[in-house]
């Protein structure tokens, strides 16, 4: 029995579905209140992220006529079940292992791609102008973001592939188990660069302030989302959150997974301490400091910078074996 | 529980802003002092959207012109409900130093149920965030 009920207790309730949509609402609600400070306002609540949820499930939901009823509706629910899927992937050190048998780091590449796809494709089934700009752009985006991505993980596979003697270990459980033993990558010279590009990658994907094109409110007002409302919008607020979760949690996995103690509580509270500094780091810090980019020097930002930071790191872990 | 629930929901306003021919005073009083940096009404939980369909107090502002009004009619119903509407300025109450004009196809609560005026030309930051508390009252009473 527990062989069935386990799968369904991680999809939904730790460290999945319940616990990572607590946790993503409130690191939001943290980013927007710091953020506030930093430009010397008082801010909103911690809690804000719940009462603007509740307040959106209240709402009427407006479905235009000209809309492709099928994709409008299925838009959100696509980017929320693949972010559930991917919560499941995330190894947090001595808390929690991986699901390992949906799969590995690649796994999760494709998982975090359906965010992006769910926007497209609510971008294009609005059947309004900006969805349709913002379609094209989130497109372009993906492209640039998702190469150095791509990089960064295949260096961690090599990293930890070659000194167990494995040509690329991209289960992250392994990954993680190996940084236990032989020390975090946060503290090894060969990977700084790819520290560097991974952190440089997490606005483009999260689209916060130099990397919101598609979503840019005051050009083309929200793009893809523009024609939601209501539970669909809470939806994709939702996804975002969710989002934030993977991608912070998957940076700790990736770079500094060591744990605290033997206490499974302690370990829980440092994991979220390590992604709340790591979001105000890439996320707080990026987006009350900068302006918009416009979207071909977003293009040729990510394939300049990261991609050759990544890179770097490919080559100093090549050679270093 | 419903009380409770509008508590709840009260602390979530989001804002939207149109324009129905203003000369652009109330415009940049709302955008650049009174409420994101410098007076900051993101602490009642307000944040400006930029899509109609994600607003819930709209803050009209200017006299409402003949060439913008199928235009502002338009928007105004495209916000979901339940919704309040704030009259940012002496514009859309008398038109101000427009009135009498032929352009002008005003006052807005002809033509759309207005719950709190602003009055001034351009009113000060802290009386258009009195009005958005009072448009926030209102509103909790609407859910």
């Amino acid at each position: 029995m527990t062989d069935i009920f386990q799968p369904i207790f991680v999809l939904l309730i730790f460290p999945g579905g319940l616990f990572a949509l607590t946790f993503g609402l409130f690191l939001k609600g943290l980013d927007r209140k710091i953020a506030a400070r930093l430009q010397r306002r008082v801010g909103p609540p911690v809690y804000q992220p719940f009462i603007d949820l509740v307040k959106l499930t209240k709402k009427e939901m407006v479905v235009p006529e000209t809309a492709h009823l099928g994709g409008f509706r299925l838009a959100p629910l696509l980017g929320f079940a693949g972010m559930m899927a991917a919560v499941t992937l995330i190894p947090i050190a001595g808390v929690y292992q991986g699901f390992e048998h949906l799969g590995d780091s690649l796994v999760l590449l494709y998982l975090l791609a359906l965010p992006a796809l769910a926007l497209m494709v609510a971008g294009s089934a609005s059947s309004s102008p900006f969805g349709a700009i913002g379609f094209s752009r989130e497109m372009v985006m993906m492209i640039s973001y998702e190469l150095p991505l791509l990089i960064v993980l295949v260096t961690v596979a090599l990293k930890v592939g070659l000194a167990t003697g494995e040509v690329a270990t991209f289960s992250l459980h392994k990954i993680v188990q190996f940084q236990l033993q032989n020390g975090p990558f946060l503290f090894d010279y060969t990977m700084l660069p790819a520290l560097v590009a991974f952190l440089i990658f997490i606005p483009g994907n999260m689209g916060v302030l130099p990397f919101d094109i598609p979503e840019a409110e005051s050009e083309i007002v929200e793009g893809p989302i523009l024609e939601y409302s209501g539970s669909g919008l809470a939806l994709f607020n939702l996804v975002t959150s969710l989002k934030m979760v993977v991608v912070l949690g998957l940076g700790v996995a990736l770079f500094f997974p060591t744990p605290l103690s033997e206490s499974f509580l302690l370990n829980l509270i440092w994991f979220s301490l390590k992604c709340f500094v790591l979001m105000i780091i890439s996320i707080t810090l990026v987006r009350t400091t900068t302006g918009r980019l416009r979207i071909d020097q977003a293009f040729k930002f990510y394939l300049r910078w990261p991609t050759v930071l990544a890179l770097v790191s490919l080559v100093l872990t090549l050679l270093h074996r | 529980m419903k009380n409770l629930l509008q508590k709840i929901v009260g602390r979530s306003p989001w804002l939207y802003r149109i324009n129905a021919g203003s000369c652009n005073g109330c415009d940049v009083e709302l955008a650049t002092t009174a409420c994101i940096p410098r007076f900051d009404v993101e602490r009642l939980g307000c944040k400006y959207c930029g899509s109609p369909k994600h607003a819930d107090i709209v803050l009209i502002t200017g006299p409402l012109t003949v060439r913008v009004k199928e235009k502002v009619l338009r928007l105004y119903d495209e916000i979901p409900d339940p919704k309040v509407t704030v009259a940012i300025g002496v514009c859309p109450i008398s038109a101000g130093v427009f009135r009498d004009s032929y352009a002008i196809a005003g006052p807005i609560d002809s033509f759309i149920p207005v719950d709190v005026n602003v009055p001034g030309c351009p009113p000060r930051p802290q009386a258009i965030i009195d009005g958005i508390v009072e448009a926030i009252k209102i509103w909790e009473t609407r859910m």
